[in-house]
């Protein structure tokens, strides 16, 4: 097994962040999807654990060749070590349990819905982050497009000093009147009130994957009940083939979303999303139940993307000799679902499917208790 | 003698689960994950259904 290096000693840090408050890179930041910004020695969140912090050597100034070490010069734990290498462990073990997980589908090879090209089309991991309360707005349903234009205003501010001290009068006409309009914009489209669900992104659909990924109908429904919760005023409409809420009191649930939330489910699958001059995007759609086409402008389109097999997968798969199936997850038997082909190797969760949280749980509890059985009869449970 | 321990590849909901509960059973565990933190998609999450109970 390799360890990769943190380049902080983990024995040492004691997470108190001084480093990461001085360090002077910023790296956008992948856990909230780029929506917002943090340092190169960092922590995915602040819960986090192990809770150490670790340098992200393809953005630290050090790793660049550059002058730097400011946050070693921080460090009153003396935890920073430059020099850490990666270090090889021999593990020896009787049992394996794979429980890698998924990835989410690329919504960008569904080009008609716009996703990465339209700013208020997210997917539906984006907005776990928008709602979060640890996320990037603090839980504030601020537009993406919005985020975009405050950053542009902070960087037209600069701009503006520079022409002004520079009397580069032509420049400065043209950044004033487009900050005027980017206030103008951020002032009347802070906050999305109106969101649109779009189900099935990738999954049932005969061209990616013909499975269905189980959790995006419930997934849906809670962003839109938290929405709800966090903005009154909030409409929420998810656009939908079929509601698949299979499982323990998530039929209540769907229910309760219509009743108590005020949700409104259309039936019908989105054929295109396009977007006004305003970043407003317009979802084109078959109204199955009254057969008829029509659009319906938005603040914001949430995407229920599909649950993918991990691109990692097949170099690992290989290794340890387990068979994938067809949609490249753990191939696994419905009479002994934690067993893969090889014996004394266990999967679980999302590695051999779409699977929700409770099913993972469960599943994981089993594949625990199948490799003890395994370890403790001293390997005599696979022979029968 | 021989092994008693088990791998565990990823740090997510399923990984750190199977970990507790072989921990809970006397066993040595070791969880591999990819990533600085454990915690997977879950962590990532705001709150879960049906119960809209908070993830972290």
């Amino acid at each position: 097994m390799r360890q990769k290096p943190r380049y902080v000693e983990a024995s040492r840090c004691t997470a108190c962040g001084a480093c990461a408050e001085k360090c002077p890179t910023k790296v956008p930041n992948e856990f909230n999807f780029g929506l917002d910004e943090h340092k190169a020695i960092y922590k995915d969140y602040a819960q986090g654990i192990p809770s150490v912090y670790t340098i992200d050597p393809t953005h630290c100034r050090i790793f660049q060749g550059k002058k730097c070490g400011v946050c070693a010069k921080t460090c009153q734990a003396k935890a920073i070590d430059y020099e850490q290498k990666e270090k090889f462990v021999d593990l020896n073990v009787a049992a394996v349990i794979i429980s890698t997980g998924y990835e989410l589908f690329d919504a960008t090879r569904i080009s008609e819905y716009g996703y990465g090209r339209l700013p208020n089309v997210i997917s539906a991991l984006e907005m776990e982050r928008l709602l979060s309360a640890g996320g990037p707005t603090k839980g504030h349903l601020t537009r993406p497009s919005t985020i975009r234009a405050e950053a542009r205003v902070r960087e037209l501010a600069k701009r503006i000093k520079k022409a002004e001290t520079d009397q580069d009068m032509e420049n400065l006409g043209r950044f004033q009147a487009e900050l005027k309009w980017l206030e103008a914009q951020i002032h009347k489209h802070h906050t999305a009130t109106k969101l649109g669900f779009i189900q099935c992104v990738g999954s049932r659909d005969f061209r990616f994957h013909k499975y269905c990924s189980s959790f995006c109908c419930m997934h849906s429904i809670k962003e839109a009940i938290i929405a709800k919760e966090h903005e009154p005023q909030t409409e929420s409409y998810i656009f939908y083939m079929d509601l698949r809420t299979v499982g323990k009191g998530f039929e209540e649930y769907k229910v309760r979303g219509e009743k108590v939330s005020g949700l409104k489910y259309v039936r019908g699958r989105v054929a295109e999303i396009l977007e006004d001059d305003e970043h407003n995007p317009i979802v084109y759609y078959e109204d199955t139940e009254e057969r008829r086409v029509k659009s319906m402008t938005l603040d914001m389109v949430i995407l229920a993307t599909a649950c993918s097999a991990p691109k990692g997968v097949n170099p690992l798969a290989e290794m340890l000799g387990v068979e994938l199936d067809e949609n490249n997850f753990i191939k696994t038997h419905p009479n002994r679902p934690l067993d893969t082909s090889v014996p004394g190797i266990f999967s679980c969760g999302c590695a051999q499917g779409p699977l929700d949280i409770p099913e993972s749980v469960a599943q994981a509890s089993s594949a625990a208790a199948r490799a003890a059985e395994v370890v403790m009869t001293g390997g005599l449970a696979l022979a029968m | 003698m021989a092994s008693k321990d088990v791998l565990i590849i990823g740090g997510g909901i399923a990984g750190m689960q199977a970990a507790l509960d072989l921990g809970d059973m006397g066993l040595q565990a070791h969880l591999v994950e990819k990533n600085p933190s454990i915690g997977g998609k879950m962590a990532q999450l705001d709150k879960t259904f049906p119960t809209n109970d908070c993830t972290i």
